[in-house]
């Protein structure tokens, strides 16, 4: 807060918190290329996509629209005002909440609703996000401007949903997260003010939290409580671990896999941005700089891929220091003697820093849930979180809908394949967009609520 | 007759106390307006990118010698025209371009981490219970309301930016702050309107903080302020300055009359208003790290660009002593 002197200094009152995110997360990206030192093998992840290449089936524009998102002049059009609630809600089921987790008690949600009767549009995050991103807002506004009320829920992977709803406190198991999940949904639609009508559920998620909608309208198939009626998956992963280990890859290409890779980054990034400023004609760092620095740092695709990757090594750190706390496997914490409310964790942040997830599924994940559930082996495990679990529900069950792009870098081809080919004629695979760069797009919502509607007449059109 | 209200405030707290949920109203979301502003920002951006990239090919050709001054000519050009532009300050001779290696140490000075820690657990859940429910009733109240307000407490804080670039001798900056503090208190109704804004007179504000680091004081250790967040040893030493030049040449006697607290405390809520943050939205168990690393970074690059930018002649700042002053961080 002290510096709320100097961000407002304009006197600008509107706040532009898309941009500032996208600002950060640009700049945090320009590092991999500062002073041209030590070119990076930009050309690995710009090569067109063979089997398994590093970056699924990005292109160099993918990459971009995976930064950049939509542009803004491509939005659909969106409703002038959107009423919205935050929800917090403790659930009966919760484990005990460790001491460095005391701010995550309870499930925080979103909620817009409608004054009259409406469908009910659930929205669940991508990894590791919680359920008020700056993605969930454009599609609560594209919702909302449709006529549905809106509920947007943080992903599995979110810490505040790890402490506050998970039943295990390890996540990343499509069908374990699924379950919490949808228990998660019954509880808030229970307690919703008596005079929200709901007259229709359905269920919609980007990224992994597309495969997390889809697992649960299949439970939701099985149980019967929530009658959810359709499900709208965006940009999902096929197989989680091999989407994950994609995105591994990714850092260790464009960020480097020693134990120096992140220092380096940061000491070019920080070159580049104290250059940048002390040419700027600036008196702070404030978001129009750094947009400014945006620009002139973001070029190549080795830059854009280590944002990319970047960002996801941080959803990773928490994810990972959630797992191993509960699970008590010891990698960064240790069990015996857990870290309690003031003790620094800036050197546990230090070692995870450089732990790609592949070291998750092998120190906490899998020793965890090989101990929990009957008969499991590592090849079950990874098999359990894959799509295809649901696979012949996906198939004849005329409801589930998916909209992906065909350079979008979690997915391989045989993946897309596989999408195309369980769908049928319920999928809309955009020729753009990378990963989730363009939700919110005209043709991107107004598909969406097609498919919602059930009036989707296929991608012939 | 008061055992019925010990019934009733037991009741209502028992009632408190078993809440397992509750519902919040926020402040709504203008996406269609949100969406027009941030197609214009974009315009912007698409602007700056361009004239880096154009920068950029003229640097290709330059030698690594001159490398510093293209980086910054693409800065200049990459700074979107949304404000007009700041005097130009006499940067006789710039010290040589910040390299990696004179980067400082990503671990942070913190020798106050424990106290730190519970003051920023302190905070947040002050900002929870109180500070962010008023702010956000405030940012009910009709824009144009809130914009006088702001430009009412910004136009009182002029006073205090020019002293202090006097102080830093940086005149030019301070006969545009003090241009900007009489044009705003008399065309500008009281400092309501930003008029000086108009006339091309961008605000700028400074404080006592940039004063010290002008004349050399490292930003020190990091420093959480109850109520007040994140900062360093310097900035705070700098926010109690500020107060108390305020409280010195008390504008109008707002700073001592009955009105200070009320007043201060509009200011406040203001300020916290206009602050797109939330404690531990970001729920990660990081997060008291990563805003320290955030913020001590952001102060050290803006001391980079002082020296830089008020360099004189003849004048031996180079970032190498920099690297050393900041020996502690690297511990």
């Amino acid at each position: 807060m002290k510096t709320a002197k100097y961000i407002s200094s304009g006197g600008e009152i509107r706040m532009r918190p898309r941009l500032a995110h996208m600002g950060l997360m640009a700049i945090l990206a320009g590092a991999a290329c500062a002073q041209g030192a030590e070119p990076l093998p930009a050309q690995v992840i710009a090569a067109p996509p063979a089997p398994g290449p590093a970056a699924g089936l990005a292109d160099s524009a993918g990459l971009r629209s995976t930064v950049f998102g939509t542009p803004p002049k491509d939005m659909a059009p969106m409703p002038t005002r959107v009423p919205l609630s935050e929800i917090n809600i403790a659930l009966s089921w919760a484990r005990p909440v460790p001491d460095v987790f005391w701010f995550d008690r309870k499930l925080r949600v979103w909620f817009s609703p409608q004054d009259k009767p409406a469908p009910l549009a659930i929205v669940i995050s991508g990894t590791g996000s919680d359920g008020n991103t700056s993605k969930l807002s454009v599609l609560r506004g594209a919702l909302y401007g449709a006529g549905y009320h809106v509920l947007t829920m943080p992903s599995p992977t979110f810490p505040g949903f790890i402490v506050s709803t998970s039943s295990t406190g390890v996540a990343g198991d499509l069908m374990q997260d699924g379950q919490d999940l949808y228990a998660a949904m019954q509880q808030i639609i229970a307690h919703l003010p008596r005079k929200v009508k709901i007259t229709d559920i359905d269920v919609i998620g980007y990224s992994l939290g597309g495969a997390n909608a889809a697992i649960v309208k299949s439970i939701d198939g099985k149980m019967g409580k929530l009658k959810i009626h359709r499900a709208v998956m965006i940009n999902p992963p096929v197989s989680l671990f091999a989407s994950v280990g994609r995105l591994d890859k990714l850092f260790a290409i464009s960020i480097g896999s020693d134990d120096d890779a992140v220092d380096r980054l940061y000491r070019r990034l920080y070159a580049e941005l104290a250059n940048l400023y002390r040419a700027s004609d600036r008196l702070q760092m404030d978001e129009d700089f750094l947009l400014g620095a945006a620009a002139a740092v973001l070029k190549t695709d080795a830059e854009f891929s280590a944002a990319i990757a970047l960002s996801f090594r941080t959803d990773l750190a928490n994810m990972f220091f959630a797992g191993d706390l509960y699970a008590g496997t010891g990698v960064v914490v240790d069990p015996k003697n857990p870290p309690k409310v003031d003790d620094s964790l800036a050197q546990i942040q230090r070692e995870l820093r450089n732990k790609p997830f592949s070291e998750y599924f092998t120190r906490v994940f899998a020793p965890y849930y090989l101990q929990h559930r009957r008969n499991s082996t590592a090849a079950s495990l990874v098999a359990d979180n894959r799509l295809d679990i649901i696979g012949d529900t996906l198939r004849t069950d005329g409801d589930y809908y998916v909209q992906t792009n065909s350079n979008d870098l979690i997915l391989d081809r045989r993946e897309l394949a596989w999408l195309k080919d369980t769908l049928g004629s319920r999928i809309a695979v955009y020729d753009h967009g990378g990963h989730l760069g363009n939700i919110g797009e005209r043709q991107q919502v107004a598909d969406m609520l097609d498919m919602l509607a059930g009036r989707w007449a296929g991608a012939s059109r | 007759m008061k055992s019925r209200i010990l019934a009733t405030a037991m009741i209502f707290l028992g009632g408190c106390a078993s809440q397992e949920m509750s519902i919040r109203s926020q402040p709504p979301e203008n996406p269609a307006a949100e969406n027009a502003a941030a197609a214009e920002s974009a315009a912007a951006f698409a602007a700056a990118a361009t004239a880096a990239a154009d920068t950029n090919v003229a640097a290709a050709t330059n030698t690594d010698g001159a490398n510093g001054n293209a980086g910054g000519n693409a800065a200049s050009a990459a700074a979107p025209a949304g404000g007009a532009a700041q005097p130009a300050e006499g940067a006789g001779q710039a010290p040589p371009p910040v390299t990696p290696a004179d980067a400082p140490s990503m671990r942070t000075y913190d020798p106050w981490e424990r106290l730190n820690r519970f003051t920023y657990r302190f905070n947040a859940r002050f900002d929870e219970a109180f500070f962010l429910p008023v702010a956000n009733g405030y940012r009910r109240i009709p824009s144009p309301v809130r914009s006088g307000v702001h430009n009412f407490f910004g136009n009182l804080s002029e006073v205090d930016s020019v002293i202090n670039y006097t102080l830093q001798g940086r005149f030019k900056f301070g006969v545009r702050s003090l241009g900007r503090f009489i044009v705003n208190s008399t065309v500008g109704i009281g400092g309501l309107f930003d008029v000086a804004k108009k006339l091309n007179l961008p605000g700028a504000p400074t404080g006592l903080s940039t004063t010290l680091a002008k004349w050399g004081m490292h930003p020190g250790p990091y420093l959480v302020i109850p109520l007040l967040g994140p900062s360093t040893l310097r900035d705070g030493l700098g926010f109690v300055g500020d107060y108390a030049t305020s409280y010195a040449v008390d504008v109008a006697k707002l700073y001592r009359g009955d009105l200070s607290w009320g007043l201060g405390a509009v200011d406040a809520v203001d300020q916290r208003a206009n602050v797109n943050f939330r404690y531990y939205s970001s729920g990660s168990p990081f997060e008291y790290e990563n805003i320290r690393f955030l913020y001590v970074r952001k102060t050290l690059i803006e001391d980079e660009g002082l020296r830089a930018k008020t360099a004189k002649k003849g004048d031996k700042s180079t970032t190498q002593q920099e690297n050393e002053t900041d020996a502690p961080a690297g511990k």
